[in-house]
Parts: structure tokens; sequence; C-alpha cells
């Protein structure tokens, strides 16, 4: 059953079980929630409807955001058990019935909150972007091998039908050896970030706006209720550009394609632009990928594209069919997923995904490595971008080559007492 | 077309966004000496974080002194520290650690965290004295800087203070042995981490996650060599171990692994088979192939679906026999799940089975084969599904045409026109006639082939013969018009019905002067009511301008006798948009027989030129043909619909 009035399900939480943190197959997952606001809901009503998942609280420093996560959810169940929290640590140190979380906060603490739930012994989907800088990335992925956590970010293109096609068949040799794969960067905002500050407003009480923890890891500045509702965006200390806003998204799906995975790029070319559209990024084996901001390889948001020597394939939100050099190509579209689905036992659902390996202890398709080597790529081409220079990188090091200045800009100081 | 209408929509707004965000700045805009002067100044809180964060990146040692003034400051301590973590000059250590008797709270666990994020081993024995310091976020960041320093001495510590350390700070001192368990792990000394590991496991706890990270970290710091933790931890009755056993599995693809795995099984409860299984489908060992088969036959039904999906996963041609054996299965749920993994299993020993399975001597053989061949996109199996395509079961017959279809290339068109040309019989002949139009399809041009259709028309039978015809009418060109125009001609009814409909399904316009001609003279007079029919249908292309759809109602309309041809004519002429349709539909309002779709028509046609870039222009002379067909119609809803548009016209005409 999918929930519903009419459908209150009979939960026995694994913590009764003495299994906290560990749902068997047959079992129901408790999910509790983390910074909900816009997109955070839809993931929600994207996995409520799952017949083995029960939501039960939720934390957020902002009142009105978690009362109406609650009004969703006691609505959705018929009852008023939704327990909301204001504090993360807290909610993190007693909610031991929980199995997993879904995070959805602002970029800044994505990395930190995946990291404290996973060491809280719960299992994690993350929205993207996975981190804000490389060293939280190697932070969360270490964290999730340390406690034999379950990790996905909301990377959810991984999981889609057109998306995973064209991946596969980059993947497949039917294109020829690929060469080059592009990928979309936000056709909003630019490389370069806003250093200023919005001007200062009175801070409102603890219990409507933990203005603190709202910050988190993040330098402290005046509070103003714009950066509450969005406009956090374009910030440095709070956003990673117009390469991490959609780059979060389609650099895992261009490395996907070129199966590369499992590493970064090698080389960084600075394009004298405001926002890194046409940098060439390269890999150690020559596939180039390169940052695209128009719609001139593909029509849609989070596009992407790999060329080979013997054609090319191109996808973007709203295609019905990726765009092919031949459409003999789209031919085999069927067999291309099925044969995907059912040789790596992936649904094509993100949350979906996530649940199955929840109970089976298999890593998700965007697992915090994978996470941890694509948006180092996003991490390094903004840096590329902010020192107006080309860049080497060591992506088994995970430092850049003969360049002190982008080595510092691995990491950011946290604000204490977040850290990881 | 390949996108949704959505896309031109999203197309749109891209062009539209693209702005460059509001008020982007340098990362760095000052030498490190003026830096240092703003930190020195009676500056602004945000001009100091401003330099903090540019020293982040520029500064050097002469930036020490005043970064480290700052370091107790409630409001900068965290930009001192985000200075100096990432500063290069090991003075940065040495004046952190000086600092930190004088810090208290936030600013102490602040500038710990520094140091452990620094791997300054020289702090070890200073930040071990917070261990036991009263404030937890002090205490904690203390076991999590020895865990990242790590190193003996580090680990001494830790471990010494593990055995008194409170419930609220227990989980920090974990994380510290475990950061210093992974180090040793790294640089190759096991059995140093296995110590830490299992000194963890060993000790009571109620936080599962340190004992599945402990268990985890014991079973792969022992590697393969030594599985008899593993082989213990996934017989355990308490899911927690068995959890962090099977996760610990993936990081070990040791067949010595595999083989705990296959000895488990039998022991263990269903649920926990079903993980185990699913283990053994990922970590992609073949090893485990003959245990899965097994299962796969005589397993529980959940472990029996899992088994053939982990096979499948592992994806060797050596688990074809088990898959093949399930294939038949009574339960449809594991004949299925047999078949898709089957079917994904690269080879050409599965290519083989397939091959055998269509040359199969029961139907269900051959479906299966047909199926698998559709799946694995087999195109070698073409003239098996020929063969196929002839067998004494329709069902069989009906699944290789529409493989055939799927997979036949434009080059094996012949054999295709040879089952075609030959079927007996109306599903047959529907089926070939489908294949024979997608294979034709995929021709470049698709009219490249037209002669290979029109060879065959003088041996067909008039039933095939029309549907060949109808072949032709898909892909157009001129030698098909030409072969259409012909048969339109022939002695037999059938295939001339066949040929008129045909030219009535023409993509273009070309086909008109053709169906006017015999709408008008052909002998017979059913042939001239089909061409009527066909020709006014013509006019319904929306694709084609406006003008050439209007001459052909207007021919139309000469002719148009019959209340049902009368009907089609309204039909079309409600989609053409242009002012010219009104008086070719005004005659029709007063005639009883046509005022609906008269009316129905007229509405539509103002309605779109009401919406149009010239809705002034024309709206006065819409007046009229409005109200009248509002008075006509005795559809409600048309007339309201109509008195709408009505009063629309009226109001863009200024009346």
């Amino acid at each position: 059953m999918a929930g519903g009035l009419a459908a209150v399900p009979c939960v026995i939480p694994a913590s009764v079980l003495g299994r906290n943190g560990a749902v068997p197959p047959s079992e129901k997952i408790i999910l509790g929630g983390i910074g909900i606001g816009g997109r955070g809901t839809g993931v929600l009503q994207w996995m409520m409807p799952e017949a083995d998942v029960q939501f039960v609280a939720v934390c957020d420093p902002q009142k009105a955001r978690r009362e109406a996560v609650k009004r969703l959810v006691d609505n959705r169940y018929g009852n008023s058990d939704c327990k909301v929290y204001h504090d993360i640590r807290e909610f993190l140190a007693t909610r031991t019935d929980i199995d997993a979380v879904l995070s959805t906060t602002g970029d800044r603490w994505h990395a930190l909150a995946a990291a404290w739930a996973m060491r809280s012994g719960k299992d994690i989907y993350s929205e993207k972007p996975s981190a804000m800088t490389i060293a939280e990335g190697r932070a969360v992925a270490d964290t999730a091998r340390r406690y034999s956590r379950i990790y996905q970010t909301g990377t959810q293109r991984l999981s889609e039908a057109n998306f995973v096609f064209a991946i596969e068949l980059a993947k497949s040799g039917r294109l020829g050896k690929v060469h080059t794969a592009y990928a979309h960067i936000a056709p909003w905002d630019a490389a370069e970030m806003r250093h200023d500050w919005l001007p200062g407003e009175p801070e409102p009480p603890k219990d409507e706006v933990d203005w603190d923890q709202w910050l988190g890891p993040c330098p402290w500045r005046p509070y103003n209720p714009q950066y509450t509702r969005g406009g956090w965006r374009g910030h440095y200390d709070f956003h990673t550009s117009c390469i991490g806003e959609w780059g979060a998204h389609t650099f895992a799906q261009a490395q996907a394609g070129l199966d590369m995975l499992d590493t970064s790029p090698v080389e960084y070319e600075y394009v004298n632009n405001p926002t890194g559209d046409g940098m060439v990024t390269r890999f150690a084996n020559g596939a180039k990928m390169i940052l695209s901001r128009g719609d001139k390889y593909w029509h849609g948001s989070c596009g992407m594209r790999f060329d080979g020597p013997e054609g090319w394939v191109s996808v973007a939100d709203g295609y019905s069919r990726p765009e092919v050099s031949s459409p003999a190509l789209l031919d085999e579209f069927n067999k291309i997923v099925g044969d995907y689905t059912t040789r790596t036992q992936r649904p094509m659902s993100h949350v979906r995904d996530l649940f199955n390996c929840i109970k089976s202890r298999r890593s998700t398709v965007a697992n915090a490595d994978v996470m941890h080597h694509t948006m180092s790529t996003v991490h390094a081409a903004n840096i590329c971008m902010w020192l107006k220079r080309n860049l080497k990188y060591d992506p088994v090091k995970e430092e850049f080559v003969n360049d002190a200045e982008a080595n510092r800009l691995r990491a950011r100081a946290m604000r204490a007492p977040y850290a990881f | 077309m390949t996108k949704t209408i959505s896309l031109l929509i999203i197309t749109s707004a891209l062009g539209a966004t693209l702005v460059v965000g509001q008020n982007p700045t340098p990362l760095v805009n000052k030498a490190p000496a003026e830096l240092i002067a703003v930190l020195q100044s009676q500056a602004s809180h945000k001009d100091k974080a401003d330099a903090c964060r540019e020293l982040a990146v520029v500064g050097n040692k002469d930036a020490i002194p005043a970064l480290v003034s700052l370091l107790a400051d409630e409001k900068l301590s965290h930009m001192a520290r985000y200075a100096l973590e990432t500063m290069p000059d090991p003075a940065s250590d040495a004046a952190l650690r000086d600092a930190l008797p004088r810090l208290k709270g936030r600013q102490l666990a602040g500038v710990i965290t520094t140091l452990s994020v620094r791997r300054d081993a020289k702090s070890v024995a200073v930040v071990a004295r917070f261990l036991t310091d009263g404030e937890p976020d002090v205490a904690q960041a203390a076991a999590r800087a020895l865990g990242s320093i790590g190193g003996s001495e580090a680990v001494k510590f830790l471990l010494a203070a593990l055995p008194n350390v409170s419930s609220q700070n227990e989980l920090a001192f974990a994380e510290g042995l475990f950061r210093c368990a992974e180090a040793e792990l790294k640089a190759g000394r096991n059995s140093r981490a296995v110590a830490m590991y299992d000194a963890l496991r060993q000790r009571p706890t109620k936080l599962h996650q340190v004992r599945a990270g402990a268990l985890r970290g014991a079973i792969v710091a022992r590697g393969k060599g030594d599985t008899a933790l593993l082989r213990d931890s996934i017989a355990s009755a308490d899911y927690i171990v068995f959890a962090a056993a099977v996760r610990a599995s993936f990081e070990l693809p040791d067949v010595e692994v595999t083989r705990v795995l296959i000895d488990a099984l039998p022991q263990l409860s269903a649920d926990n088979q079903i993980v185990v299984l699913k283990s053994m489908g990922r970590r992609g060992d073949a090893a485990a192939l003959p245990t899965l088969a097994e299962i796969a036959k005589t397993g529980q039904k959940q472990a029996r679906l899992t088994a053939i999906q982990a096979m499948a996963e592992i994806g060797k041609p050596a688990s074809v026999q088990a898959l093949a054996a399930v294939l038949g299965d009574g339960d449809r749920e594991i004949a299925q799940a047999a078949q898709e993994s089957l079917a994904s299993v690269p080879g050409p020993e599965v290519d083989q089975f397939v091959m055998e399975k269509l040359d199969g001597s029961s139907a269900a053989d051959r479906m299966t084969g047909i199926e698998l061949v559709g799946r694995r996109r087999m195109t070698s199996a073409f003239p098996a599904l020929l063969k196929s395509a002839t067998h004494t079961d329709a069902q069989v017959r009906r699944a290789a045409f529409r493989r055939l279809g799927e997979l036949a290339q434009p080059a094996q068109l012949p054999g295709l026109l040879d089952l075609l040309v030959g079927a007996g019989n109306s599903g047959d002949l529907s089926a070939a006639e489908q294949t024979v139009t997608a294979v034709c399809a995929r021709a470049t041009p698709p009219e490249s082939v037209a002669g290979r259709i029109t060879e065959r028309l003088g041996q067909a039978q008039p039933g095939n013969k029309s549907a060949l015809l109808r072949v032709l009418a898909s892909i157009g060109g001129s030698d098909a018009l030409r072969a259409l125009r012909s048969a339109s001609k022939d002695s037999n009814t059938e295939v001339r019905a066949a040929a008129i409909r045909s030219l009535g399904s023409w993509k273009t316009l070309d086909a008109a002067p053709d169906l006017l001609d015999l709408a008008r003279n052909a002998p017979d007079a059913a042939d001239r009511a089909v061409a009527l029919s066909s020709y006014i249908g013509l006019a319904n292309n929306s694709d084609m301008p406006a003008e050439p759809r209007l001459a052909i109602c207007r021919q139309a309309a000469t002719l148009a006798q019959r209340a049902g041809d009368k009907k089609l004519l309204l039909g079309a002429l409600g989609s053409v948009a242009a002012p010219e349709s009104i008086p070719i539909i005004m005659p029709y309002l007063q005639d009883a027989a046509t005022k609906e779709e008269a009316s129905a028509a007229a509405v539509s046609v103002a309605d779109a030129l009401l919406k149009g870039p010239n809705a002034a222009g024309v709206a006065a002379d819409l007046i009229e043909p409005l109200r009248k067909a509002a008075e006509m119609t005795s559809n409600a809803d048309l007339s309201r619909r109509a008195k709408t548009v009505l009063k629309q016209a009226e109001a863009k005409a200024g009346k």
C-alpha cells in the first residue's frame, strides 16, 4: 500500500527489534528529514508512496519549514505523529529509531549533515551538491565507509532511462571510443561568486530561526531573511557557483559515460569569461569533458552529450528520447536500458535505489565515492576560474600539482562546533 | 520528433536566463601586506573577515601574529583559523598550539580542529589534555583531532581514556580510534589496525554504528587470509553484525570471501539469505555461480528470484544452463526473471542457446527464442526468424513478424516481401505489412526502396497487392505515387479501393489532382465516393499551407452531394484557419442535415482567427457568421461557445 488515510501502516521500527540502523528486506525503513524545503518536499513526496517507508520526524532550524513538513506528513498518514526538532545534534542523537534520513538543506550543510547522520548510524539521501569543497567530499566518503553506511546523492538523472541510455551507449563502444563529453552548467549566475553581506537585520527568536545553526560550518555573517528564502545562492560561503549548480548533476552523468566515476580530470583549462563556459578538462586517458552553458549541444536542462568517432548521443531534461547521430542507435534503447537494469539490479527510480540498497547493504548509484570524485571536478573547475589560470590535478593524491594557492582552496575551516 | 513541446518552453526559459549573477567579486583583491594591515586596523568585522578569507589563499607567516591575536575573539576566531588552517608554513602549527591554553569553548574546540586538519603531530600531547575537558564540544574535538593526527602516541591517549569516557563523548572517541585505525590500514600496518578495531568491537556499547564500523574494519583489516571473523559474523543472529559483515564483503573481492558466503547460506534466515545472495551478485565472483544455480532451482521463491538476478549481475556464460533450466518454470515471475537475465548475459554461448530455442520443436521454445532475439537485438537471427514466420503456430508467426519488424534492415526486404506476397490469411498479411512498413521506414530515404515494392505488384493477389500499395503510401516518392495512380485503375475492385485510399493517406498534396480526377471521372460510383472522401481527407493535413487546402475544399464543395461527404468537408474546413473558409461554410448552415457541423466549423475557424495576428482585421466579418451559427445550432454548448466567440469578435471589431 502506498499509504494515505486508509492505509496507516503498522510500523515496527527496526529499533524495537534491536536492529536500529539495519533493516532486513522484509521490514519497513524508518525515515527522518533534515532541512526539508521546496526541493526536499518534492523528494519526500517521491519517497512517501514507497510501501516500505515510514517518515516519522523532521529537523529544521526554521520553524515554518519544519511545521510545513509535519503538516504534509501528518496529512498523508492521517495522524499527528510526525515529530519536529530544531537542533540537528539532538535530533540525530536521540532518534535512534530512525534508519535513514532525507537531507535537503542548503548546499552549505550537505556534507556535514551527511557525515553527522552517518556517524549517528543512519543511511542517507543527501541532495546535491554533495560537498562544498574537496575536503568535505573526502570526509563524507570516509564516513560512509567507516560506519558501513549507505549514501545516495540526489543526482536523480543517473536513475532515469534517457540518461542511462546515453551513458550506457557511450560506454558500449557503439559510438567508437568516446573522446569528448559535454556537461551542462547552469545558465544563470557566474563562476565568480559574491563575497558581500546582505544588510543585517535583528535575528528572530531562536525557535523561529536558529541563525547560528542555519549558518552551520560557514563564516558568521549578520542575519538577513533573504538568505533563508533561497538568497544564499551565488554567495561564496554557501554555493558552488553556476558550475556546481548543474555540474553536480552533469559532471557525474558525463563521467559515468566516460567510465571515469572513480577519478577526476587531471587538467583544467581556464577560459576568460565569467562563467566557465567552454572550459576543457582532460582525464588521464586523454578523454575530454567540456563545460557548456548554453543549448548548443542539447535543448533542456542538465544536458550532456558524448562524441565518439562513430557517432554521438545527446540528452537533457524534457526529451522523449535522446538525440543520436543515427536513428539506428535508438533501435537498441530498450535493450540497453533493460540490460543495464538487469545487470545492475538498479531500478529506474533514484529513491528506490536508495531503499533497495539500505536493505541489501549494496552501494547506491550516486554513492559517496562517486560523488566525491565528480564533485572534485566541480571544485577544481571553480578553483581554476577563481584563480584564473590552468590547473593540473592529481586525483589519487587529491591535490593540485605545483599550485599552493589552489591546494589551499581544497578546504575551508569549519566554524565550531559544526565540524567533521 | 524526439522532444516534447515542453522542451520549447524550457529552451525559451534558458535563453532568457543567460544572465550573470549579482555582484560577483574576485576571490583575492589585496596583497598579503595590505590584508595584514586591515587586521591590525580598526576596520569593520566584515573587512577583517574578508581579509582572513583572502589570507587563507595568499597569506604567509607574516600574517600569523595578526591572525593569532584574533583566535580568542568570539566574532573573528573562526576567520582567523580560516586563514591559519590552510597556511603551508609550519609556523602556523606552533602559533595554534601556543594559543590553546588561553582559549575556551567554541574557540578552543575550533583551534583543536584546525590542528587536526593540519595533522600537527607535535600537538598530540597538548590536545590529549582536553580529552577530559568538561565541555563536551572540546573533549569531542580533541578525540577526533587525535584520530586525524594519528600515530601510536595518539592511539595510546585515546585507548587510555576510552574506559572512562562519558556516553555523550563515546562516539567522538570511537571516531578518533577509527581514524587512527584507517591511517594504520592505509600504511599497511594491518595488525595495528586490527588491534584498534577489536578494542572497539569488544567494548560493550549501545552505539550500533560503532559496532558495525568496528566489525567492518576488523574484517577488512584481517583480509582474505583470516576469514574466521567474517564467517562468524555472517552467521550471527544479531542483524547489526550480519549486515556489517555483508557490507565488509564488498570490500574483499577474493574468492575466499565468496566461499564464506556460500558456506553460510544454508544456515541463514530467509531475509539474510536474500541479502547474501544480492551481495554475491554485486561482488561479481563467478565462483558463486554453482550455488546460485542450485538455489535458483530449489530455493524458496524470493531466494530463487534473487539468485537468478544475481547470476545476471555476474553476467558469465557459465550461468546459461542454470538460467535455461528455469526458463520454463511454472511460476511466471521466475520464468520472466530467467528470461530477462538470459537476455542480459553477454557472449556467443547465450546467442547459441537462443538460436537453439528459435529452432526448437515446440512453439513455446520458439516463442522464448523469439523474445530473447528481440531483447538481445540478435540481427544474426534473421534467417531463423524468417523461418519462424512460416511456422504452423499462428502465435509464433505473429511474434516472428514483430521481431523482424524490429530487427530487419532494408537490404533484407526481399525475404520479407516473399512472406508478404505469399501470406495466405489476413492475420499474417497484416503482420507482414506492418513488418515491411517498419523496415522500409529505416531506409534512407524510404523512397529508395519503392522499386523493391513495385516489382512485386504484378505477382501479388488482390489482398496482398493492396497491402503493398499501403506500404508504398507510407514511404512516398514519385515512383510510389505512379504505382498508386496506376493501381487506382486496376481491374480489381479491392485493389482500386486500396489504391484510392492510399492516395488519400499521401503525406503531401501531390496526390490531390489524381483523387480529384477519380472523384469526378472514375467509372465506378463506389470508386468516386471513396476518391471524394479521400480527397477531402487531404485538406485535413494541418502540416500543409491553408491556400491549397482551401482549394481542395472549394473543389470538393462542387462534388459533395451526400450528407456524409458534406460533413467531412465541414470537418476539414473547420481546421483551415483562414477567412476564406467562412464563405464556403455559410451555405451549409441553412441545411438541416449539416447545420450542426457547419456551426462547429464556423466557430472553430472564427475562434482561431480571433487568436491570430490579424484578429482586428477580420473580426467584423466574423460577427454575422457567428450569430448565425449560434442561432442555427441546437447544441447548447456549441451555442454558448459561439456566443462567447461572438463577443470577442465584437470587442475586437470595436462594436
